[in-house]
């Protein structure tokens, strides 16, 4: 301990400055016109497993490389894209898909409903998705595919929409992510793993072909995408909410709403140990009345103007307003009294004068778990923990990873997010079937009436008219509380001057956002000038 | 000049008595540091969604954070948690050392283990080593403690054994030992007291690589949780708003550590000058 720690002290500072001086400075790199680069993650950043559908590449996004069945529009309706029509049957236990003809993976060899089916019963198998309902998808002949579910559900046509289709004859799980073969309007031209995943562009593409010839996606963290943003190295950058009050010289903010929704768990059983040693429920939580002060205590606008930065919606339940299976379920929140008074009619009183409220021996007093690398989800958090507070309720706050909150999940409230385009994603947060099951209804909540809205809504084999059931589910299980909904986030980019991302027809964005979905109609704003 | 220099009191101090200054002023400056971390709540370091990521100015002297909370107090509080870890872990490894010590002294098997043990802890780089063991012994400020404790007490031990070594060798041991002293009567009377000076030297001069090392197990992300006051997980989160220019977020903490650390060495080297005569003259 001596001067060198000195010297180190003011090396170690003079270096910060430098590198703070030369991420802002300004050197760009001259791309052609049509080529882009990009650093947006669409859900996860860089596929840990390569670009295979079936380890989870682009689930229910725009892959890019590959086709989907169906995609989304951006109300949430299901468009063809490898189809071209489907009938659901009376039973409503097939489903009949009549496929485009002609369509060649990059390899040049045709795409068939054998590609299809193998597709899908992989999928099943790899658990990508949740095709639990899936019997088995069987080729009727080269452009005709068949459905057969083991329990009627209506929504599985969704489904269709979620997944790439991979050619049954070459695939293989080994290579096939750093060598994918599919028939989307790019194919992988380059990945370096860690740093960056070249597309070009597939001249056999049967659809719309994209303006741009190759995207490059750099592979960073968001204060480095931000940084090359500055540097003019990037023509589109996803950033997080915080960086909502920044500006880029030659660049502009783009915002899409979405239906991504951060909700806090509250579990509504009192603690019980599963055969695993996991704990499911939370003493505290269970009492309705915690959670009903709760719902009605916090204020919600407060958090989207604060840990969104003002970038989303306030939500009472978890289907967005823009789905076409939402409901107008309606509270009003921010009502302090109101809280205070549900708790005291529960008994719940602060007998020790701590600020913090109890009954029989019993603390208002849990933690609440976000993943420490997502610092909207700490925000929220920390919001939370002191809007409770200010009620009578302790919630510490606490920065995990998603490996430790593995084994807390269905104990502590965690700060959950979430959201898809697909009205199954009700099942996953209501019914009894999958409480406290993986990520499913983590508050294993268990209403029957609930359930059997779930049932009625899937049983119902016109996919329109089940949406009018589907809406009824949240309002019937909202007044228990399992979940506080938070809002859904805008999705926030800075984007160069010279790209147009077509703002009128992107698609609706999930959980994780869909950028790449209509990057067909993106173009360059100097070449529609010329 | 002259007549000003009578009028400065320094001046007609000793070096003994502006040692001794010198070490009060400073740690008086640690103590006051410590006791307003101390007296700031976590739970008041609120988030105001309003005032984010303001420069300094008269109102937060070290500007705001994203989330709209004063550095000032968040700096303190890290600094003050920094200082407790720090203490915990040098006087926990000096007791390791003086323990070690002792063991190596009370036969040659036991100074073959000792000296393997230093070597074999000495051989692995520090942060390696306490990155294990605080993710061993689970998250948050106690597997920091203990694994700064664990790695810190290589080189006091050490001196201590060869201290010891060479007291053992002195006359007036191997009388008290022809007297049919025991072992630990002679390590009491009249070895402790002699390697008193080192021990307490020694753990002031462990505090501030406990302190950095804190620090840099924080801004790993090991320890503790994001939003949590300590310098390293400040400085970790300031390199995120470095590029947006929120210069203050990175330099008030960081310069306020390396003061800490600095103030720290500095007592070491004083109060060695003020217990060892022999430094004093150099």
């Amino acid at each position: 301990m001596d001067k060198k720690y000195i010297i180190g002290g003011v090396v170690a500072l003079i270096a910060i400055i430098a590198i703070a001086a030369f991420a802002m400075s300004g050197t760009s790199t001259v791309r052609a016109e049509n080529e882009l680069a990009m650093a947006v993650s669409n859900h996860g950043g860089e596929p840990e497993a390569g670009f295979d559908p079936l380890t989870g590449w682009a689930t229910g996004t725009e892959p890019l490389i590959q086709s989907t069945i169906f995609k989304h529009d951006g109300n949430g309706s299901l468009v063809n894209d490898l189809a071209t029509g489907y009938t659901i049957s009376g039973d409503g236990k097939t489903i009949d898909v009549e496929l485009r003809e002609g369509v060649k993976f990059t390899d040049d060899t045709p795409l068939t409903a054998e590609d299809v089916a193998f597709t899908y019963n992989t999928a099943k198998e790899t658990g990508v998705t949740n095709l639990d309902a899936l019997d088995k998808a069987e080729a009727v002949d080269d452009t005709h595919v068949k459905f057969v579910l083991s329990d009627v559900d209506s929504s599985f046509v969704h489904r269709l929409a979620s997944v790439g289709i991979v050619p049954s004859d070459s695939y293989n799980n080994e290579t096939y992510g750093e060598n994918p073969v599919g028939s989307g309007p790019y194919k992988l031209a380059q990945w370096d793993k860690g740093q960056q995943a070249i597309f070009e562009i597939n001249e056999n593409y049967y659809g719309k072909k994209p303006y741009y010839e190759k995207i490059t996606n750099l592979f960073m963290e968001p204060d480095a995408a931000f940084a090359a943003a500055q540097k003019g190295d990037v023509d589109i950058v996803e950033v997080p909410l915080s960086y909502a009050n920044e500006t880029v010289e030659g660049m502009h903010q783009v915002i899409y709403p979405s239906l991504d929704v951060r909700y806090i768990g509250l579990p509504v059983n009192t603690e019980t140990t599963n055969e695993d040693g996991i704990i499911i429920g939370n003493n505290v939580t269970a009492d309705p009345a915690i959670r009903e002060a709760i719902n009605v205590g916090i204020n919600r606008s407060a958090m989207v103007d604060g840990a969104y930065n003002g970038l989303g919606n306030v939500s009472y339940v978890g289907t967005s307003k823009l789905l076409p299976w939402s409901s107008d379920y309606t509270i009003e929140d921010g009502n302090v009294e109101e809280a205070k008074r549900i708790l005291a009619a529960g008994g719940w009183t602060d007998t020790n004068g701590d600020g913090i409220v109890e009954k029989d021996g019993q603390t208002a007093s849990f933690d609440i778990d976000y993943s420490s690398s997502d610092s909207t989800r700490q925000a929220v958090a920390l919001q939370f923990s002191e809007q409770v507070k200010e009620f009578g309720i302790e919630a510490t706050p606490n920065g995990k990873t998603w490996d430790e909150m593995d084994t807390t999940k269905f104990n502590q409230p965690i700060v959950w997010g979430g959201g898809s385009a697909d009205p199954h994603q009700l099942y996953n947060f209501y019914d009894s079937e999958v409480a406290a099951n993986e990520y499913s209804n983590p508050a294993a909540y268990n209403n029957t009436a609930v359930d059997a809205l779930i049932s009625a809504a899937m049983a119902n084999p016109n996919l329109e008219s089940s949406y009018a059931t589907w809406s009824q589910v949240e309002p019937a299980a909202a007044p228990d509380v399992p979940y506080v909904w938070i809002g859904t986030l805008d999705y926030l980019m800075f984007v160069s001057d010279s790209v147009d991302m077509s703002d009128d027809t992107h698609t609706i964005y999930p959980h994780g956002g869909d950028i790449w979905g209509n990057v067909y109609d993106w173009t360059s704003t100097n070449a529609t000038a010329s | 000049m002259s007549s000003l220099s009578k009028l400065n009191p320094l001046n007609s101090m000793n070096l003994r008595q502006k040692t001794i200054l010198l070490i009060g002023l400073i740690v008086l400056l640690l103590v006051l540091v410590y006791a307003s971390s101390l007296s700031i709540d976590p739970a008041n370091i609120l988030t105001d969604f309003t005032l984010r990521n303001q420069p300094p100015s008269f109102e937060h002297l070290f500007g705001t954070d994203w989330l709209g909370r004063d550095m000032l107090t968040r700096t303190i509080k890290g600094l003050g948690l920094s200082i407790f870890i720090g203490a915990v872990a040098s006087i926990l490894s000096s007791i390791l050392a003086i323990i070690m010590a002792f063991i190596s002294s009370v036969n040659k098997y036991g100074d073959v283990l000792i000296a393997w043990l230093i070597d074999f802890f000495a051989s692995i780089p520090h942060l390696l080593l306490l990155i294990m063991i605080s993710i061993c012994l689970g998250k948050g400020a106690m597997g920091v403690i203990i694994g700064v404790a664990c790695t810190h007490w290589t080189s006091l031990a050490r001196v201590l054994r060869v201290e010891i070594k060479e007291i053992q060798t002195s006359e007036y041991v191997q009388l008290s030992e022809k007297f049919g002293k025991n072992k630990f009567w002679i390590a009491k009377e009249h070895i402790l007291i002699l390697v008193i000076t080192q021990v307490i030297v020694g753990t002031l001069l462990i505090f501030p690589h406990a302190i950095m090392h804190e620090a840099s197990i924080t801004f790993l992300g090991f320890g503790l949780s994001p939003h949590e006051p300590a310098i390293g997980i400040i400085l970790s989160e300031s390199m995120s708003y470095l590029t947006t220019g929120a210069w203050w977020l990175a330099v008030f903490p960081g310069v306020m550590l390396l003061i800490i650390v600095l103030l720290f060495d500095i007592l070491g080297e004083e109060v060695e000058k003020l217990l060892d005569p022999t430094k004093a003259q150099k």
